[in-house]
């Protein structure tokens, strides 16, 4: 991310771009905990982010279990101490794709800065 | 890298807990740890400064809801000073701005309390 603050045009909306950390991190954390769940602790995780002009878009795969159930879920009550990631990663993305392919998890994270 | 928390108290009995760095999955736990020891004693008001939090994901928020029910369980109150942001944008996100009274300063969230 700081790489894209750095090299991206100034142009960028620096709000969008802290939410765009926002999802990544909520995304990335999700990927690194439940994406290794059933495997090794090292078990290796795809990162990809690009910058095509104001549109950044981000990848990950992963080989942990499938998360559809996961992913309509909503924002949890405010007592809650877990459960906020992908609910907050879908309100500040534009778009956010999952896909289970056989026993991979591909994530994608679109957000016009 | 992990978060640095520092704790003071002053002369009205608040705590004030100062944590700075980044409030996710790897910093969370301090805060919890700092919470925890200074609410060992008894009931206890609590003001935590998020003036140096350059960023938090739902890990850290959840550090914070749980520092809170700690807080209220014990009969004591817990307020949030100058969040970023970043940090704002999170907690209206997710609703929490409704749970947690934050302040632009810790001089405010110190007065009347």
């Amino acid at each position: 991310m700081q790489l894209l603050r750095e090299k991206g045009p100034a142009s960028l909306d620096e709000t969008s771009v802290m939410l765009f950390e926002s999802a990544l991190a909520e995304i990335g954390a999700n990927v690194l905990t439940h994406g290794r769940r059933d495997g090794p602790n090292d078990a290796p995780v795809q990162y990809k982010l690009k910058l095509e002009g104001h549109m950044a878009l981000a990848t990950f795969v992963d080989r942990g279990p499938p998360v559809h159930n996961h992913l309509t879920r909503a924002m949890p009550e405010p007592t809650s101490e877990t459960g906020r990631g992908l609910a907050i990663a879908r309100q500040v993305l534009d778009e956010l794709g999952y896909e289970r392919d056989g026993e991979i998890n591909t994530w994608r994270l679109v957000k016009r800065l | 890298m992990s978060l640095d928390v520092q704790t003071r108290q002053t002369e009205a009995g608040v705590t004030v807990v100062v944590p700075s760095g980044r409030l996710d999955v790897a910093g969370a736990p301090a805060l919890k740890e700092a919470i925890g020891d200074a609410i060992k004693n008894g009931p206890s008001r609590l003001v935590i400064d998020m003036e140096g939090v350059s960023f938090v994901d739902s890990t850290g928020l959840g550090s914070v809801i749980a520092a809170l029910k700690l807080v209220r369980g014990n009969k004591g109150d817990l307020r949030l000073a100058a969040p970023n942001q970043q940090v704002r944008v999170v907690l209206e996100l997710t609703t929490l701005d409704r749970v947690f009274a934050y302040y632009p300063t810790v001089e405010d969230a110190l007065t009347d309390f």
